[in-house]
């Protein structure tokens, strides 16, 4: 269980900064996510903390030792880091046994005990009875659980996993979250996770940190970046939301698409906001309410478990994720009345739509 | 990671013919084929019982029959109405008796055979004539040239002629001028005789009755008697029919034409069957087209090359081997070949692999220089080399010999290198062949997944620890693909061998096929035998290299971008790059620079420095020549052609391969791969032992057959570029283009075309600079015609003089430069090979 201390490191690849001043630390047995769109920077800095990038400033510290800054470099081998890529990088000439038992060979271990690790890793993963097997004769995530073993034959502190189930099927990659989390808590291992995948972010991590275009948006555990983003960015980028541009007045806000009408808000923004309200955070009733905002039923789509609805509020489309039963009950052209739970308020810089812009 | 091919679409559509009327043609098509095979037997049998020589006597004889009819109308009808009556049955009765004459010598039976001809002609007088004219022509008494030069004075043609026939009928008349010469001292039927000979061979200016290359080539044809009289009575029967013509000239060609219209029609009944459809695509005539061509070019000669070492008598037996080895000359010719493949090969595989992965997977320093140096090596003639290495080497006056001694102190004269070894010639060939490992492995390399290698360094593995357990291992298929490339072009190589080996006596199994070629017809026997030994020698190793690399396949495509993991050398980078400067300096370098200073010199023997020893008169020299440009014209020509039919079937092949789920396609494609795997050398002789008429292909000594040679050796090159290119372009960029509503045609000019013209352009090139230099094919198959850039370098160097050798092979290594130049730019550096 390593600590990982990550000192201002700025990235450029000739006059593309990928990375800009990150400087962050992960404490022992910490598993954290880098989250972000594709070419945001997360995967150059996992290949700077494994060693195969160098950064263009800063320094990288992995329990209190430097390994890599501008005057020294440890080469990934010696750094007792486990890897996990993309592509499972299992090799096709090896077995599994002989996949997994390679970095102890590489040690010196007399055989006797390599063989021992390789049946309590193999064992962890659940691939004892494969360990003859060529990779070509596994499925795709047979080889992620190999290459996932071989990473943890050596008792690394720190493991790393670049995207390794992004080229899962659906359910497998359900399952294949549970069971890396768990081999974490079991072996009390700091894990840096890269992801694109939200959801894969919320589920599994202690800490989350939110990157766009080099720069680190937010970082902390999945309910306070969810619950408190503290950017338009963050906010959309977990789960759902929309936004709705208004002005304060006294103790509510304004918002002018929607005719006018308006919500309570005490807060301490004032003059053009953005409100970001979550669509399953809204209240849908056929009752008048007091303080909501009036509108009507415009489209339904019953998702089974949910019904994902449209209401049109002045010259404005809300989205409500409401309760499977008001499917039947409320029909198109319906008067309804929505009352958001609760929402997020953020100034309104007019620049939204760049900080949402993907960077590829 | 695998990465699963997805099928291609077929994108063509073309209508479809019932399925009646398809089977019906293909019924009449076969019919026709066995139809022209059957006429073309037919057309055989009747030149054998003809007696005739040659086959080319049935052309001749038509065309004689057009000339005498010519004559007769032209130059006799007029001179004959001017006679009286009784004069016309005087001379008749004259002549009739000269024609019997003439043909006394064929006996009864002549007699018997001219006398129903006449008695069935139309115009007894006329075929009486043209039947004379033609014996006369053929055997009748000489016109010499002094005769000739004073009918050449007669200025009234057909009075003097008409005077001549009134001598015909009366002894006593005057006789011309200009006859007077000829008939000297000539009485009775002699003088008869030359009275009509004068008569026939006066009727045009150029003093010849029928063109005499027309009766020469005859007369080759008709040398007995009872021939004669065949062709006699072929010639004056009238027209034969037209379509007769064409089988009896030709029906060997016939044969074959019919053969191979069968065999596509059979074919294609088969290809229907399995594709359970009887609607005819044009990609199917477009394969069988190519399999045609590769069946005459390419296997034939192969399995006649086979059954004439393997058969030599009729029965399957290895005497024609047996006696082959049993010369010690032949045997040691095998054992060095052997020898110098197997060294060149791990010689250069032991230098290839550390230079592409230096080149390709860690940061020396100028990496791209370095990698377009050493593929720049694999597009120059090894025959330069070969020159270039015997300076430096040569044992008396080898420029680096020389600085040795001087370095070592060695006193004496010779060595202590000797070029002119199987040392030397090892040396050489691996300078040369080298590129072909490299680049090979090259590519693999740059295809390998570089997390691979990540892995392993993650996993606490060395660079070097990571190169011999994972690099290596992984590259293995393709390095032992890589040395056999290089084994079977050394075992094939000819111009090196023959450049090198020749002083040292040392040969090769290809300079004794070319030094038994030249020993006239049991030397072409024998020559077989070893090349077809170093073609079952090559197909053997193609197929082992193809076992290996297809069951082993290890190279695996990534989905991401692949930039390989780059290696720091650290403290190595300097070093090694100075290491790797060095080789290319070594290598390369002092091999052209030698060349060109040779090019300088008068004399061969002292140094261009020494004083009065610099000129320029060598390069005046040869570009003066007329050879020169003859054969700078000729090798261009060849090599356009070449890499011009080349390339389009080369983008045709790739687009069925990849873009077409046509059953039977890679048929071609294997042949194809076939025929650059087989030995030059061996291909030549196939080409000539075959391509002579005998099997109704006739292009021997022709430019044809060097392209076809040439064809079928590099069309490979083509191949692999323009397949390559194709299958980075993914189906759905086509599709998209034809969902959005353009044609087949508009989409490969508009979406494919452009996309891939960069290998095209590639491909072209790479099919025309070897064919450009061309040696070792060249040198079996050119006529006084043919004669390529290649060979006569070859030719220079060997007969004429050194320096002038050099100065054209450095003007070669210029243009051989400059295209590579073009090449790297039109592709941007990316032609892959």
């Amino acid at each position: 269980m390593s600590t990982v201390r990550i000192n201002h490191i700025t990235k450029a690849f000739g006059e593309n900064v990928v990375l800009k001043e990150f400087n962050e630390t992960f404490d022992h047995g910490e598993f954290v996510t880098l989250l972000g769109p594709s070419g945001c920077g997360k995967t150059t800095m996992l290949r700077i903390i494994a060693g195969f990038e160098h950064p263009t400033e800063g320094e990288l510290y992995i329990d209190d030792t430097l390994v890599s800054s501008n005057r020294a470099f440890v080469p990934p081998e010696k750094r007792n880091v486990g890897m996990v890529f993309q592509s499972y990088a299992v090799w096709p000439h090896m077995n599994v046994f002989n996949n997994v038992a390679y970095p102890l060979s590489i040690k010196r271990i007399p055989k006797a005990k390599i063989a021992e690790e390789v049946d309590r890793v193999l064992s962890i993963v659940h691939l004892n009875q494969y360990s003859e097997r060529f990779p070509n004769q596994l499925s795709g995530g047979q080889q992620q659980r190999v290459a996932l073993a071989r990473a943890l034959v050596a008792a690394p502190g720190l493991l790393l996993l670049d995207e390794p189930l992004s080229n899962l099927d659906a359910k497998l990659r359900e399952s294949m979250r549970f069971e890396i989390k768990e081999i974490q808590r079991n072996l009390n291992i700091t894990v840096v996770y890269v992801t694109h995948d939200q959801t894969e972010a919320m589920a599994m991590s202690d800490r989350i940190f939110l990157i766009n275009r080099g720069v680190v948006q937010q970082s902390g555990t999945p309910e306070e970046i969810y619950n408190r983003p503290v950017n338009q960015f963050v906010a959309d980028f977990l789960g759902k939301v929309q936004f709705f541009k208004g002005t304060t007045e006294n103790g509510m806000i304004r918002f002018a698409e929607m005719e006018g009408q308006t919500l309570p808000y005490d807060g301490p923004k004032t003059g053009n906001v953005e409100a970001a309200i979550r669509p399953e955070r809204i209240r849908i009733a056929k009752e008048e309410t007091p303080g909501a905002l009036k509108g009507t039923m415009e489209q339904s789509y019953y998702l089974g478990d949910v019904n994902d609805v449209r209401v049109r509020v002045g010259q404005t489309t809300v989205r409500v994720i409401a309760d499977a039963w008001t499917y039947n009950e409320f029909q198109t052209g319906d008067t309804v009345y929505l009352t958001p739970v609760d929402f997020l308020v953020f100034d309104d810089e007019g620049s939204l739509q760049e900080q949402l812009q993907i960077n590829t | 990671m695998k990465k699963t091919a997805r099928q291609a679409v077929p994108v063509l559509q073309t209508h479809g013919r019932s399925t009646m009327a398809v089977r019906l043609a293909l019924l009449v098509l076969l019919l026709l084929g066995a139809g022209m095979i059957a006429s073309g037997l037919a057309g055989i049998r009747a030149y054998k019982a003809s007696g005739f020589n040659t086959e080319e006597a049935y052309s001749d004889i038509y065309q004689l029959n057009g000339e005498l009819d010519d004559y007769y109308d032209t130059y006799v009808t007029t001179i004959l109405a001017q006679l009286t009556d009784t004069q016309r049955e005087a001379l008749r009765s004259a002549t009739d008796g000269l024609l019997m004459e003439q043909w006394l010598a064929g006996g009864e039976d002549a007699q018997a055979r001219v006398a129903a001809l006449l008695e069935k002609a139309q115009d007894p007088d006329r075929m009486e004539y043209e039947l004379l004219t033609l014996s006369y022509g053929l055997s009748g008494p000489k016109v010499t040239s002094a005769v000739k030069k004073s009918l050449a004075t007669v200025s009234q043609r057909d009075s003097f002629r008409q005077e001549l026939l009134l001598c015909m009928l009366d002894e006593n008349q005057a006789v011309p001028e200009a006859a007077s010469a000829a008939l000297e001292g000539l009485t009775g039927t002699e003088r008869q005789s030359m009275l009509l000979q004068l008569f026939f061979a006066s009727a045009k200016d150029s003093n010849e009755t029928v063109p005499t290359d027309l009766i020469n080539s005859l007369k080759k044809s008709v040398r007995d008697s009872s021939a004669r009289l065949t062709a006699y009575e072929m010639t004056v029967n009238g027209q034969v029919n037209f379509l007769m013509r064409i089988v009896y000239t030709n029906s060997r060609s016939v044969i074959l034409l019919g053969i191979l219209l069968s065999l596509d029609v059979i074919l294609l009944t088969f290809l229907l069957k399995k594709e359970k459809s009887w609607r005819v695509d044009f990609k199917w005539i477009i394969i069988l087209l190519i399999v045609d061509f590769m069946l005459v070019f390419q296997l034939m000669p192969t399995i006649y090359l086979l059954v004439k070492s393997l058969f030599p008598e009729g029965s399957l037996s290895l005497e024609t081997f047996k006696r082959l080895y049993s010369y010690s000359m032949n045997w040691s010719a095998l054992k060095n070949t052997l020898i110098c493949a197997t060294f060149t090969m791990i010689l250069g595989t032991v230098i290839a692999f550390p230079l592409a992965w230096l080149v390709g997977r860690t940061n020396l320093y100028a990496k791209k220089f370095f990698r377009s140096l050493f593929v720049l090596t694999y597009m120059v003639p090894p025959y330069l080399g070969a020159m270039a290495w015997l300076r430096l080497l040569n044992p008396n006056v080898g420029n680096i010999n020389v600085v040795l001694r001087w370095i070592l102190g060695i006193q004496g004269s010779t060595g202590p290198l000797n070029i002119y070894s199987i040392g030397g010639l090892i040396w050489v060939l691996t300078s040369f062949y080298y590129p072909y490992a490299f680049i090979t492995i090259s590519r693999a390399m740059e295809k390998m997944d570089p997390s691979l290698e990540e892995a392993s360094r993650i996993s606490g593995a060395s660079p070097v620890k990571t190169v011999l357990k994972i690099t290596f291992p992984m590259m293995t298929p393709s390095l032992i693909a890589g040395a056999l490339l290089v084994f079977i072009c050394a075992a094939s190589a000819y111009g090196i061998p023959s450049i090198i080996g020749a002083p040292g006596k040392i040969h090769t199994v290809t300079t004794r096929i070319i030094e038994y070629y030249g020993l006239g017809t049991q030397g072409i026997n024998d020559a077989t035998g070893m090349a077809v030994f170093l073609m079952l020698l090559a197909i053997m190793i193609l197929y082992v290299s193809d076992f290996v690399v297809s069951k082993r396949q290890y190279i695996t495509v990534s989905g991401k971008s692949t930039r390989p993991n780059i290696v720091e050398l650290n403290k190595w980078r300097i070093p090694l790059t100075v290491l790797v400067g060095l080789f290319a300096v070594i290598m390369i370098l002092l091999p052209f620079m030698t060349i060109l200073f040779t090019s300088f010199k008068v004399d061969v023997g002292k140094t261009v420095w020494e004083a009065g020893n610099f000129t320029t008169s060598q390069w005046t020299e040869i570009f003066s020549r007329k050879e020169t440009l003859e054969c700078l014209r000729n090798s261009l020509v060849f090599a356009v052609s070449t890499a011009t039919i080349g390339i389009i079937v080369s983008c045709v092949m790739s687009y069925l391969l990849q873009r077409t789920r046509v059953t039977g396609r890679k048929i071609p494609d294997f042949m194809i791969a076939l025929g650059s795997g087989t030995p030059s050398v061996v291909i030549a002789l196939g080409l000539i032992m075959t391509m002579k008429g005998t099997f109704g292909v006739n292009i021997y000594n022709t430019a044809y057959i060097m392209i076809v040679a040439y064809m079928i050796k590099y069309l490979m090159m083509g191949m692999r570029t323009v397949v390559s290119a194709m299958s980075q372009i993914h189906v759905s960029l086509e599709e998209s283009s034809q969902v959005s509503g353009a044609s087949w045609l508009r989409t490969m000019y508009k979406i494919t075309g452009p996309l891939i013209f960069p290998s095209i352009a590639a491909g072209w090139f790479l099919i025309f600079i070897p064919s450009f230099y061309e040696l070792s094919m060249t040198t079996l198959l050119y006529s006084n015609t043919t004669k390529t850039i290649g060979f006569q370098l070859y030719e220079y160097w060997t007969y004429t003089s050194q320096p002038q050798a050099s100065a054209m092979a450095f003007g070669i290594l210029m243009v051989v430069v400059f295209l590579n130049a073009l090449l790297h730019r039109l592709t941007k550096g990316e032609f892959s090979i």
